[in-house]
C-alpha cells in the first residue's frame, strides 16, 4: 500500500490520531500537497459519503472520518502554494428563521467541507436579511438553507424567494434540505438543488461549481 | 469492560464430564468460542476432588493451544493457584483472594513484583458481611495488604460479592453503595462481580442478569465474570458504556456490532 493509500484508508476509518503523521510522511516522500488533499483525503471522504448513502456505515463513522480529515487538512494547508487554493468554492449555510435545528445542518456542512469547500455557518434561526447579507459576498457560489419542521417550510419558501430576487442571483446556486423537504417542494419554491442526505449534498455541491 | 469468560469451570456438569473423559476438544471449543465472542480473560476452574493442579495444567495447555488471551486461574485454594501459575504463557488473573484464612498472605507476595492481576472478594472468616459498611471494612483490609506488597490498585479487581436477589431484596442497593465507594477511593481500581449470581432461583434469569449488568456498570462495575457468548449481555455492555459517556461517537458500540459480538447473527 502506498503512503497516499494509507492516508486515504486512515481518513476513511476515522483514525484522527494517525492522519496528521501520515500527511507529514506523504509530504516527506515528495507527494504534491494538492494530491495529498485530493487523492489522500477528499476522495476518501467521497468513498465515506457513498458508503453512508448505501447504508453501509452509520452517522458517527462519517463524523469521525470528517474529523480525521480536518486534522490532515490542518497539516497540508500551509503547504499549498499561493494560487493553489485549498477550496473549490465558498458556501454559506444556515437553518431558516423560526427553526432551531442544528445537527443535520452541521453534518451537511462537515460533508461539504470534506468535499473541498469553504463553508460559512450562519447558524440556526437565521433571518432572511442575514442570508441576503452573506450571499452578497461575491465569492459565494452556493447558498444552503435548511428547515427541519413542517411549520418552518413557509419560512424556507420566503428565504428562497428573497434570495431569488437578490441582484447577484446569477452568481450562486441555492441548495435546500431537511427532513420534511422534498424534491418537489424544492422545485416549487424555486431552489436549484435538493438532496436527501449529507453525503448526497456534498456530491451535488461539487456539480454546482 | 474487562470480560472474564466463565465457561471453562468444572462445576458446570458438561465441563465436569469433559474433564472426567479427558475430552480436550470440548475444552478447546469453549476457549475458542469465548475468544471470538470478545472475552478479555479465559477463566479456568478445575473443580475436581483430587488432582486439581494436574487438571488445571491440562486445561491451561488446551486453552493456550487455541487462544492468546491471558488466563484467569480460578481456585479456592491459594496453593493450587500458585502451583498453576508457571503453566501459563503470560501473566494473567488470579481468581481469587479474600479476607479469608491465609489467601492474601500466600498470594500477594507471589504476585508482588509481577504483572499479574488479582480478583479480591470482600468476605473474610466471618463469612459474607451483611452491610455495605462491613464489606468496605474487608476492602480496607485488602488494600492495606496490597499496599504492603506494592500492588497497584489498577491490578486489583474487587468483587463486592453479588448475592441472589430473590432472598436479598437490597442486594443491588447495597452493591451500589459498595461499588461507588470503592471507585471513589481508588479511581483506577477495577470493580468486578459474578453477574449470574444475582438471578439464582428466579425464572428467566437472563433478563435479570442483563438489567443487573446495566445498573452495576452505572455504579462502577468495569470488570465482570460472565458468559461472553451471551450476545444480548454483550450488547448491553457496549450500549451501557456508550450511554455512560465512555464511548466516543459510539464507535466501540458500532465496531463491536460490526464484529458481530451482538445483534442478529448474519
Amino acid at each position: 500500500m502506498s503512503k497516499l493509500e494509507e492516508l486515504a484508508a486512515a481518513v476513511e476509518t476515522g483514525k484522527a490520531k494517525i492522519v496528521p503523521g501520515l500527511v507529514e510522511e506523504c509530504l516527506a516522500e515528495g507527494i504534491e500537497p494538492m494530491d495529498i488533499l485530493n487523492k489522500g483525503m477528499i476522495d476518501a471522504m467521497g468513498v465515506v459519503g457513498e458508503k453512508f448513502k448505501n447504508n453501509e456505515i452509520f452517522v458517527p463513522e462519517m463524523l469521525v472520518a470528517a474529523r480525521a480529515m480536518k486534522k490532515g487538512v490542518e497539516v497540508v494547508k500551509p503547504k499549498l502554494g499561493a494560487g493553489n487554493s485549498a477550496t473549490i468554492g465558498k458556501m454559506i449555510m444556515g437553518t431558516v428563521a423560526g427553526d432551531l435545528h442544528d445537527i443535520g445542518k452541521n453534518l451537511v456542512i462537515m460533508m461539504i467541507e470534506s468535499a473541498g469547500f469553504e463553508v460559512v455557518d450562519l447558524g440556526v434561526d437565521v433571518p432572511i436579511d442575514k442570508f441576503l447579507e452573506a450571499a452578497a459576498d461575491p465569492e459565494v457560489k452556493i447558498v444552503g438553507c435548511s428547515a427541519l419542521l413542517t411549520t418552518t417550510m413557509p419560512s424556507l419558501r420566503d428565504t428562497v424567494e428573497a434570495l431569488n430576487k437578490a441582484p447577484n442571483r446569477a452568481q450562486f446556486k441555492i441548495m435546500v434540505g431537511g427532513a420534511p423537504v422534498t424534491e418537489e417542494f424544492a422545485k416549487e419554491i424555486g431552489a436549484d438543488c435538493y438532496t436527501d442526505d449529507a453525503a448526497a449534498a456534498a456530491e451535488a455541491a461539487k456539480t454546482l461549481v | 469492560m474487562i470480560i472474564i469468560g466463565e465457561k471453562i469451570n468444572g462445576s458446570i456438569p458438561s465441563v465436569a464430564k469433559a474433564i472426567a473423559e479427558k475430552n480436550g476438544e470440548w475444552i478447546k471449543d469453549l476457549a475458542k468460542k469465548q475468544t471470538e465472542a470478545g472475552a478479555t480473560y479465559i477463566d479456568v476452574c478445575a473443580s475436581v476432588e483430587v488432582g486439581e493442579v494436574e487438571t488445571l495444567h491440562w486445561l491451561i495447555d488446551l486453552v493456550q493451544e487455541v487462544t492468546d488471551l491471558p488466563i484467569a486461574i480460578d481456585s479456592p485454594s491459594p496453593d493450587a493457584i500458585i502451583a498453576a501459575m508457571p503453566f501459563v504463557n503470560k501473566p494473567g488473573l488470579i481468581n481469587s483472594v479474600s479476607g479469608e484464612g491465609d489467601k492474601i498472605a500466600k498470594i500477594f507476595p507471589v504476585i508482588a513484583d509481577t504483572e499479574w492481576e488479582c480478583v479480591a472478594l470482600c468476605c473474610d472468616d466471618t463469612g459474607i458481611p451483611k452491610t455495605p459498611e462491613d464489606r468496605l471494612r474487608v476492602f480496607a483490609h485488602i488494600m492495606e495488604e496490597a499496599n504492603k506488597y506494592g500492588i497497584d490498585p489498577s491490578r486489583l479487581h474487587i468483587d463486592p460479592l453479588v448475592e441472589m436477589l430473590c432472598t436479598t431484596d437490597d442486594a443491588m442497593a447495597n452493591l451500589g453503595v459498595v461499588m461507588s465507594s470503592i471507585k471513589e477511593q481508588y479511581p483506577t481500581i477495577h470493580v468486578t462481580g459474578a453477574v449470574s449470581n444475582i438471578s439464582f432461583n428466579l425464572p428467566y434469569r437472563k433478563i435479570v442478569n442483563l438489567c443487573f449488568m446495566v445498573l452495576a456498570m452505572n455504579a462502577g462495575l468495569d470488570s465482570a465474570i460472565f458468559d461472553p457468548t451471551n450476545r444480548d449481555l454483550m450488547g448491553a455492555v457496549f450500549a451501557t458504556e456508550a450511554l455512560l459517556g465512555m464511548d466516543d461517537f459510539c464507535m466501540e458500540y458500532i465496531t463491536a456490532y460490526r464484529e458481530g459480538l451482538f445483534g442478529p447473527i448474519k
